[in-house]
């Protein structure tokens, strides 16, 4: 069982090792070989040629304006990932022979798709990613802007004149004026005067 | 109110489930390669071992299987006997090319030495290539017809009848 132990972990510590070794040192292109040529795709670069601290600041700037195919979460200058360490080197290299980032950004999305780039570009539907939020904002403050303007006034009619303005049963409005003639001696709602006291009418007063 | 509540409601809800269904079965990984329908990136890589010149605008004329892999992507190692097998059988009249994404050279030959080896494997050292294929991991495979135009990419180890489908689209059958 130790024997079995021990060969799994030095099989893991070497792989391991292999993986952190190809890592750490990127395999230069194959003398003789040229990959597609981008030039192809977004012209010659016009740009300036940029070096020594610009070119790791530009670097840095425009890798981080690109998405990490395998992480997808993660900028391209943030991801570990080995694939996003060789894009960070093509953006450099593309960088130090005069491409400017726009011309760089064009040629990641050509072959990987609008997806690579993290922001997406204001052109078609991608509007609706930077305006809906706006929109919802501005639709939610008008609902509670209205609801709000609304509130008060509902509460003092109830409290005012809701006597008044209640529907009366039409079955019920001959006792009703039966009732007012007996207290106001009028069956007219609207001359219905105050009562003499200040205190409420009850049936003991009246006799 | 009420009334008002449940169309607001539903005119937030429908969509949401509408788009649910339809996304669903999609994996939110895989995103179509603009490249596909477009002229195949041309470039000039060396053969694994021999040095030889590989160039993949020369091969027009035939369709061309162009698979990305590494030795260290255990995927691959099946697929890659699926690849020998179907160059054998089907010889000259489809080019299979194995391009090695960010790999050593020893260790390409000695995968090589012990899978056995049909077709040129090309050395995309610095994986300029792969990048230039919007390639998003390793095994990934595009299919390029006569004219040099990508008509396919299958992400993931192919099988025989994988293979033989997208195969289809190179001659113009889908």
């Amino acid at each position: 069982m130790k024997v079995v132990l021990a060969a799994m972990a030095v099989t893991l510590l070497t792989t391991f090792a292999d993986r952190v070794d190809a890592q750490a040192i990127p395999a230069p292109p194959v003398q003789g070989a040229s990959a597609p040529d981008p030039s192809e795709i977004v012209g010659e670069p016009s740009g300036k040629r940029l070096t020594g601290e610009a070119l790791e600041l530009e670097t840095k700037r425009v890798s981080s304006l690109l998405r990490c195919p395998v992480c997808q979460g993660l900028s391209v200058f943030d991801s570990p990932a080995e694939m996003a360490r060789n894009m960070k080197i093509e953006v450099r290299d593309l960088l130090a022979r005069g491409y400017t980032g726009e011309q760089i950004m064009k040629y990641f999305e050509t072959s990987y798709g609008e997806f690579v780039r993290l922001q997406p570009p204001l052109r078609g539907v991608n509007w609706l990613v930077w305006i809906s939020p706006l929109i919802a904002l501005l639709v939610g403050g008008w609902i509670m802007l209205v609801r709000l303007r609304s509130r008060p006034k509902a509460s003092v009619r109830s409290d005012e004149s809701l006597e008044s303005s209640e529907p009366v049963d039409e079955s019920l409005a001959p006792y009703l004026a039966s009732v007012r003639r007996m207290a106001y001696d009028t069956p007219d709602e609207s001359k219905t005067p105050l009562p003499p006291n200040a205190g409420p009418v009850t049936g003991r007063d009246q006799t | 109110m009420n009334r008002r509540v449940l169309l607001a409601g539903l005119a937030i809800t429908i969509p949401a489930i509408l788009l649910f269904v339809v996304s669903l079965g999609r994996d939110p990984h895989k995103v179509r390669s603009p490249l596909v329908g477009r002229v195949a990136p041309d470039f000039t890589l060396l053969q694994a071992g021999s040095g030889a010149v590989v160039k993949l605008s020369s091969l027009r004329g035939k369709p061309v299987v162009l698979n990305f892999w590494a030795t260290w992507c255990v995927p691959c190692f099946a697929e890659h006997g699926v690849l020998t097998e179907a160059s054998r059988q089907l010889g000259p009249n489809v080019q299979f090319l194995g391009v090695v994404y960010d790999d050593k050279e020893e260790k390409i030959l000695q995968f090589l030495r012990e899978n056995g080896s049909a077709y040129p494997t090309l050395n995309d050292g610095g994986g300029k290539t792969a990048i230039a294929y919007g390639v998003y991991g390793v095994p990934e495979t595009f299919f390029i017809d006569p004219s040099g135009k990508i008509v396919a990419k299958y992400e993931g180890p192919l099988t025989p009848q994988l293979l033989e489908s997208n195969l289809q689209k190179t001659a113009g059958r889908s």
